[in-house]
């Protein structure tokens, strides 16, 4: 069984494609859509909600179909068992805490009794036992936050889906609720869906990530396959912390390539090549900025990927540093630990050395 | 609900798609309201095309548009109509404009009574003033004039309420209040460092009022000069209690005497349809002046603390200005009315023999007539009916619009509005058209139809501004959590809207019992309303009759006032 399967779906929203043929379907655990605002990841979530109709395909949540174009099905929202935490928590001002949390049980015609059990250890589970007859207004964003995924939880949905939960938080509260979140929702051992357009988020909280970019899905994958074999440049650019350049495989031998880097003045690369690599392919090489070696000195002869260029300026960031060096035409930004020791630093205008491990490089084939 | 629909293809008829989100029932309940709504608009605009008899129909012509336009006083008629609106919003909004002013930005003193003063004169209603007032101005019978004769010798006529100063110094003063709501957040809410940078700059205070102050607060200032503008030219009491006998002439009195007095309904409704063209061009600019003021946007959601000026000794002038236009507002009617309805009839000298000659018949008589009693249970009644059914049909038609996803249902926004372009009278003019021998004609339902037709835009628009500040993610919140539309609706959207339902109930309730205009034209023997009545006594002459009556009245309405206030803990503000 898998909890969410989403076939062909597209939506046009007057000119623009907000959802572009998406298909995937996901077993079970948190499953994150990430990608830059207008990217379709909210509109995603809203059509798997009932909250939008898309203009074709099909979404079904844990095997039964709930919204079918073709087939004229479309279970309303309310119907679909499931739980929704808003952006902005969207919790009911008029209502107390309880009462919010109590809304929909109340609308299952639940027995009192269980209502309040339920209400209180939904409350309990996220840590606001005693606020119950507080108002929304009267509670911190992060309270406000906890109340909200308790609403959704307390009906026991079998797909909770979050939208943002954190993006209205400050950043010290996010790092914190982020870890919060996930532990609750392993917890309950309930699925859900999270949309975010924050990389470092998504994959510290989900087992599966989509990167989205302009209603398609771009590349489907643990966070260690995403950030470490992107499929596409436009996820290499955004998971992050890389440089990208164009190149051209030369040569593919036994699951390693050779490409020209006409940029890096010329320079010669090897990494693990892609499935579908052929000599004379243009391609795109992404070398990460945390995973490359500087020296003032040359390294011994036989050394992986080296290259040579001038260091132009370094920006401090507390714990790490970035080192922009020019290499041919092309800067390329080397950012160091305090305490790395393969990066020895040089003052601006020198001349340096870099080497790269062939694993720190991902060549994605395509112009 | 944001289920927007690409406008591409569409996969299910909209009907099958409204079951489905259960949203039929809003739906349904909109097209009802609506066609009620639309019904009078197209009967006045169809039947201003055709003559004939009421009840017969002998084929589309032109010939009532052109007795219209060879009227030869036609034009002087448009002049009357549009001087005697401008010279009333002139006169109130400007006064309004000073008097929020001085209570938003000086130190005259007794605040908490100053604030209140301005808006008190609203709880009359204006057929009361004209009333008062026609006593007060009137050129032979009034008791002004009277007195300059009397103390300072003066034979000449001075004061003539039948007059466009008269008729304009009445409506004037009945849009103050318009002027003030309008102004005071603006003088309230202004954001201090617009005017502090000015200062700064080395401008002088009376400097940055001229430069600064004043000019920010001119498109509120225009924005009340249109809305008063078209309440004139909509205005039905003055016009004909005061214009008519004074012989001049204006569009509203024009379509009243074609109807009532000459039973020709073409001719009345194609006045009528002039005197639309005429809102329209003004619902125009006010639309205009709106938009020219949300870009002027001073008003920002911080609490600024306004600083106040002190100006000295002018404080007790300001004060005095305040003071006298609450005299002039309801003081001095009110205590014309109380006085004259416990004289045994109505000259100056009875007038001056007061309380000599103190008498309590007019209110037996008023009591005893079975045309005063029924009217005012009706207008209580239907008030209160109206005020509910109206309220909650608004609120039903702008959750149609902005929380189903009903295909079309935008038509609504354009339907809920057209009666603010037509006056109170044309729709009456049209539903008397509509219901003459039908069951309902001389019914209370006729009545309360024209009410709700007459209403509905505020309690349309009222809800429409709420709802569209209300998260959808509310609603939506309420939908995955497994709420249905009624749920929804009235879980949700209905208790959040709560307070703003309260001033809309409140502000109809007290707009119906007081009107005139809607239903003077479709009272009935049996079925009168309590505001025609006392302007059918006036009409007669019967003015101490039509004091005693109006003085009943408004003590009602004051109890009406209080008990909302305290009852409900509503705000004092319309």
């Amino acid at each position: 069984m898998s909890i969410i399967k989403v076939e062909n779906l597209s939506k046009l929203f007057k000119d623009t494609k907000a959802l572009d043929d998406v298909s995937f379907e996901f077993e079970k655990g948190i499953l994150s859509f990430l990608g830059p605002s207008g990217c379709g990841k909210t509109t995603l979530l809203r059509s798997i909600a009932g909250l939008e109709v898309p203009d074709t395909g099909t979404i079904s949540i844990a095997d039964e179909v709930q919204t079918s174009i073709a087939a004229g099905i479309l279970v309303p929202p309310y119907a679909r068992k499931i739980g929704f935490v808003f952006q902005n928590y969207a919790l009911w001002p008029h209502m107390t805490v309880f009462s919010n949390v109590a809304f929909g049980l109340k609308l299952r015609k639940t027995p009192a009794e269980e209502v309040k059990h339920k209400v209180l250890s939904a409350l309990e589970l996220v840590g606001l036992q005693g606020r119950e007859e507080r108002y929304p207004s009267q509670l911190s964003g992060g309270q406000q936050q906890r109340v909200a995924l308790a609403r959704s939880l307390a009906l026991e949905p079998r797909l909770i889906l979050l939208d943002e939960p954190l993006s209205n938080l400050d950043a010290k509260l996010r790092e914190e609720m982020r870890v919060e979140l996930k532990k609750l929702i392993k917890k309950v051992g309930i699925s859900a869906l999270y949309v975010t357009h924050d990389q470092e988020e998504a994959f510290t909280i989900s087992d599966a990530v989509i990167v989205m970019d302009a209603g398609k899905v771009l590349q489907y994958g643990t966070p260690d396959e995403i950030y470490n074999h992107p499929a596409h440049p436009f996820v290499a650019a955004f998971v992050g912390h890389a440089t990208i350049v164009d190149g051209k495989v030369v040569a593919v031998d036994s699951g390693v390539c050779r490409v020209l880097v006409p940029e890096f003045a010329g320079a010669m690369l090897i990494s693990a090549a892609p499935k579908q690599a052929a000599p004379g392919n243009l391609c795109k090489v992404v070398v990460r900025n945390g995973e490359i070696r500087l020296s003032p000195d040359k390294f011994p002869e036989g050394t992986e990927n080296v290259l040579e260029g001038v260091m132009t300026s370094r920006e401090y960031r507390g714990g790490l540093t970035d080192h922009r060096v020019q290499i041919g035409s092309k800067e390329i930004v080397v950012t160091s630990h305090k305490l790395c020791p393969m990066i020895r630093v040089r003052g601006d205008g020198d001349t340096t050395f870099l080497s790269i491990d062939k694993s720190a490089i991902s060549v994605i084939v395509g112009p | 609900m944001s289920f927007s629909r690409s406008g591409s293809t569409t996969h299910w008829s909209s009907i099958k798609l409204a079951l489905r989100q259960g949203t039929l029932v809003p739906l349904l309940a909109s097209t009802v309201a609506g066609a009620v709504i639309v019904t009078p608009v197209l009967i006045v605009l169809w039947r201003s095309f055709t003559t004939g008899k009421l009840g017969f129909s002998v084929g589309l012509n032109l010939n009532n548009y052109l007795r219209v336009f060879a009227d030869r006083d036609i034009l002087k008629m448009l002049g009357n109509s549009v001087f005697y609106a401008a010279g009333s919003a002139a006169l109130g909004t400007g006064l309004g404009a000073m008097l929020a002013w001085i209570v938003a930005r000086t130190n005259t003193p007794g605040k908490a009574l100053v604030e209140l003063m301005p808006l008190y004169p609203i709880l009359m209603p204006p057929i009361m003033k004209n009333i008062a007032w026609i006593l007060l101005l009137a050129p032979r019978s009034g008791i002004l004039n009277g007195m300059l004769q009397q103390f300072f010798g003066i034979e000449a006529l001075v004061f003539n309420a039948f007059s466009m100063a008269g008729m304009i110094w009445v409506f004037g003063l009945a849009c103050v209040p318009l002027g003030y709501l309008f102004l005071l957040p603006v003088f309230l809410s202004f954001d201090p460092s617009l005017e502090e940078s000015a200062y700064i700059a080395g401008s002088r205070p009376v400097h940055t009022m001229m430069r600064i102050t004043f000019p920010l607060a001119a498109p509120a200032f225009l924005s009340a000069f249109v809305l008063n503008f078209l309440r004139g030219l909509r205005s039905f009491e003055t016009p004909v209690l005061q214009g008519t006998p004074g012989n001049i002439k204006v569009f509203v009195s024009r379509v009243y005497d074609s109807m009532a007095l000459e039973f020709n309904a073409g001719l009345a409704t194609a006045y009528s349809v002039v005197l639309v063209v005429l809102s329209v061009i003004t619902l125009y600019f006010y639309v205009r002046a709106t938009r020219f003021s949300e870009r002027y946007a001073t008003i920002t959601g911080k609490g600024y603390r306004v600083k106040v000026i002190d100006i000295g000794p002018w404080k007790y002038v300001t004060f005095l200005a305040v003071f006298l236009y609450f005299l002039a507002g309801i003081v001095l009617p009110f205590v014309v009315l109380i006085v004259v309805s416990m004289i045994p009839y109505f000259d100056y000298d009875t007038f001056m023999s007061f309380p000599s000659n103190a008498v309590l018949n007019n209110y037996y008589t008023v009591l005893k007539h079975p045309s005063f009693v029924t009217g005012l249970y009706n207008s209580l009644v239907l008030s209160v009916t109206i005020a509910i059914v109206t309220v909650l049909a608004g609120i039903v038609m702008a959750f149609t619009i902005h929380r189903t996803r009903a295909a079309g249902a935008k038509i609504f926004e354009f339907i809920g509005t057209v009666p603010l372009a037509f006056p109170p009278l044309v729709l009456s003019v049209g539903l008397v058209i509509i219901f003459l021998g039908t069951p309902l004609y001389n019914s209370l339902w006729a009545l309360g139809i024209g009410l709700f037709v007459a209403y509905f835009p505020y309690a349309f628009r009222n809800a429409s501004g709420s709802i569209v500040n209300i998260h959808k993610e509310l609603d939506e919140a309420a939908w995955v959590h497994g709420a249905r539309w009624r749920h929804v609706f009235f879980k949700i959207t209905l208790p959040i809207l709560k307070p703003s339902v309260g001033g809309a109930l409140f502000y109809i309730f007290i707009e119906a019992i007081r009107n005139v205009d809607v239903a003077v034209l479709l009272t009935a023997p049996g079925k009168e309303y309590g505001p025609v009545t006392l302007f059918e006594y006036f009409r007669l002459g019967q003015w101490a009759e039509a004091a005693a009556g109006g003085v009943i009245y408004l003590i009602i309405l004051i109890v009406a006032v209080s008990v909302a206030k305290f009852a409900f803990k509503m705000k004092f503000s319309l």
